[in-house]
């Protein structure tokens, strides 16, 4: 094969493989909300297409308005980073791109990560919504308590709660990405691979059956899946950081959803099974499977449990970082 | 600064500093109904909260005034759409004791049996509305589920299923005759709804994340209960005894208990009103099996004036009030005052020193219904 034909093959790979995640992400909401929500609620439930595809195209094509916010186009920006930072993710795990060196370690990958946490915090601090204190009300005109205290956005709360998240919340799921740096003893993904192909892939492990474990918790805890929305929750904060967002703006908030799962499920894969997601590779199956499984897993934990506050938050985010720290352990045993 | 506010000034001088103010509302999607809740916070704890209510007023009782007395009582219907056969009971009631009107004993017991029936749809919509403050979609859709039964029931006695009132001066009306088939199928549903509330409350309280959630949290005593007039289940969760179905007359013949617990936090007031749900189907029970022969109206009575005359009922809230006075066979000086009024300030109280995310779980254990307590107008002085 020459080198032209190799080079024309690899780009055609990775284009094929984003492409190909991409609409699989799509469906991935759906899968959640209609397979596992409603069937487990025994309701009808909305149409397989409906959250993930149909969602994020009716809203693209809805006005556009400019959100309550200090920095509105920054805000309606937050979104179009937050699903290049995950496509990057994506991007960086295909083997074709194995190439870019630094690019495709475990810790580019966690940076990359970060910044999808992060951007929750510069949501809420931009957020302004007419739910919370925009709404007038003659309350304070009327001998009500405490007139001059300082009115705070419900997405303050938000931004702080994502602050909290970012210190705490995503202990386990980083914990769990150094297992198979631990195993393997190096950083780079290919090499990570590689090691999973000469001894088998680090989920028939006892460390990976324990990075298993907590890398699916910390995934949910990144996707502020129920019980762990409290960034979102509809007790208070209604949509937190997300409030004021429509048109494109909520649109690529939906597809980022959905593309975040397939991410994660993919980057699980390559991890702890050594398959990178690649197009030409007929395991990509395994990667396209893991991603419907991980949803479904997911609904199931959120359909049977409340939301929780920080009172149950802290203590489930420290017994999953210590079964993380044992897969560690037990990866240097 | 105008002056109202300059008065404000001068009052806070002396109070505490808050950190910060959340107000919730009075749109909100944890909240059914508008209503405007002010959370004041420190580090998400909240120190202090206050309810606004008065966006929904109707002024029911300004177009109940000067209207015939029949329609006046069908009015009241409209004041709730949960409680919509409570209101017009304690209405006709108020009637019935000013004229002196005799009800036939099957009216009597048709009348318990809606008010029952009332009180476990109210039950099981505050469980689902509970859980799903709780996050608990899925408990919340199952409680649903097992309410439709009620629902159903409820339509098929009354016709409708939110306006579906029995009651009308002297009795019920023609169309709540329970037959023997209608007999069969409340029996029926009876059976259904109690062995799915046994379920749900086995499954509940064994539920240990449910349980870490509810337990200790929007804690109110038996002494601040009193002290702030909370009623019904709200009150009985605190530990006190008090129903007033136990003076009601037409609740003589029936053998129930009333249910209470001690912590008066969320866990107590779900736990009361499940609790509620199995003494409600053992009255039904009761009353379908001695229901007595005979005409569910008295027609032999005649209009005269009254003075003004009180009817206090338990209702699923707690203590409804109804009283007017008769002239030349219209309505004077209504006035309704829900259980929602005074459990105001019981759930004001049981948000302070919570988790805002729990803030409107203690506001909705107290069961509230703003918008029919959006009637009274209070005037403040200023």
């Amino acid at each position: 094969m020459s080198v032209s034909t190799t080079i024309i093959t690899s780009v055609l790979a990775v284009i094929g493989t984003l492409i190909v995640a991409f609409f699989v992400s799509l469906w991935l909401p759906g899968i959640e909300r209609k397979f596992v929500h409603a069937r487990i609620q025994q309701r009808v439930g909305p149409p397989l297409s409906s959250p993930g595809f149909m969602a994020p195209i009716k809203f693209f094509f809805k006005e556009t308005i400019i959100p309550n916010s200090p920095m509105p186009r920054l805000y309606n920006a937050l979104p179009l980073i937050g699903l290049l930072s995950i496509f990057l993710i994506l991007l960086f795990t295909i083997p074709q791109m194995y190439f870019l060196g630094a690019l495709t370690t475990v810790i580019a990958i966690v940076g990359l990560l970060k910044i999808e946490e992060v951007i929750y915090m510069f949501m809420g601090v931009l957020s302004r919504s007419v739910l919370s204190m925009g709404m007038p009300f003659p309350d304070v005109v009327k001998g009500a308590k405490h007139p001059n205290a300082k009115r705070s956005f419900l997405e303050e709360l938000s931004s702080l709660r994502a602050f909290r998240l970012i210190a705490f919340g995503s202990f386990p799921i980083y914990i769990t990405l150094f297992i198979p740096v631990a195993m393997a003893k190096s950083l780079y993904l290919s090499e990570i691979v590689a090691y999973q192909q000469i001894n088998g892939p680090i989920l028939f492990t006892i460390a990976g059956i324990l990075g298993t474990i907590v890398f699916f918790m910390g995934s949910m805890i990144l996707l502020n899946e129920y019980p762990f929305a409290i960034l979102k929750t509809k007790a208070d904060v209604i949509e937190g950081p997300l409030m004021e967002y429509a048109a494109k703006s909520r649109a690529y908030i939906y597809i980022t959803r959905g593309f975040l799962i397939f991410v994660l499920a993919s980057l699980y894969v390559t991890l702890f099974l050594g398959i990178p997601p690649n197009i030409l590779d007929p395991f990509f199956l395994v990667t396209v499977g893991t991603a419907i499984i991980f949803p479904i897993l997911m609904a199931i934990l959120s359909a049977f449990s409340p939301i929780f506050t920080f009172k149950q938050f802290y203590p489930v985010v420290a017994g999953t970082s210590i079964i993380g720290i044992l897969g560690i352990i037990a990866a240097f045993i | 600064m105008n002056d109202d506010n300059k008065i404000n000034n001068n009052k806070s001088t002396k109070e505490t500093i808050i950190e910060t103010e959340v107000a919730m509302g009075v749109v909100h999607p944890a909240a059914l109904e508008p209503y405007r809740v002010r959370l004041f916070v420190e580090d998400e704890i909240v120190k202090d909260a206050e309810i606004t209510i008065g966006v929904n007023h109707r002024g029911i009782e300004r177009i109940m005034e000067g209207l015939p007395v029949e329609k006046a009582n069908s009015l009241t219907e409209k004041v709730c759409g949960i409680c919509s056969n409570s209101h017009i009971w304690n209405s006709v009631m108020v009637a019935e004791k000013g004229l002196g009107i005799e009800v036939p004993d099957r009216a009597q017991y048709i009348r318990v049996i809606m008010g029952e029936l009332e009180r476990l749809h109210s039950h099981f919509l505050y469980l689902a509305h509970g859980n799903e403050v709780l996050g608990h979609e899925t408990f919340s859709m199952r409680l649903f589920y097992i309410r439709e039964t009620v629902m159903e029931l409820l339509r098929m006695i009354g016709g409708n299923r939110v306006q579906y009132g029995a009651p009308i001066i002297g009795g019920v009306r023609p169309r709540c005759e329970l037959n023997s088939k209608r007999i069969q199928k409340i029996k029926e549903g009876m059976d259904f709804v109690e062995e799915k509330a046994i379920n749900f409350a086995d499954r509940f309280v064994s539920d240990p994340m449910i349980m870490s959630r509810i337990t200790g949290v929007g804690v109110i005593s038996r002494k601040d209960a009193l002290r702030l007039a909370a009623s019904g289940p709200t009150l009985r969760a605190t530990g006190v005894a008090r129903d007033l179905r136990t003076d009601m007359e037409c609740y003589d013949p029936f053998d129930f208990d009333v249910i209470t617990q001690d912590d008066g936090d969320v866990k107590s007031n779900l736990l009361v009103r499940v609790l509620e749900i199995f003494e409600s189907v053992k009255i039904i029970r009761q009353a379908l099996k001695d229901l007595p022969e005979g005409r569910i109206t008295n027609r032999s009575w005649e209009m005269a004036d009254t003075p003004i005359i009180k009817s206090y009922i338990e209702v699923p809230r707690g203590t409804l009030y109804h009283s007017y006075r008769i002239e030349e066979g219209r309505t004077r000086n209504v006035i309704i005052r829900t259980p929602s009024m005074s459990n105001i300030g019981a759930m004001e109280h049981a948000c302070i020193g919570n988790h805002i995310t729990d803030a409107q779980l203690a506001i909705v254990q107290c069961d509230p219904c703003f918008t029919c307590t959006d009637r009274a107008i209070k005037i403040i002085e200023l």
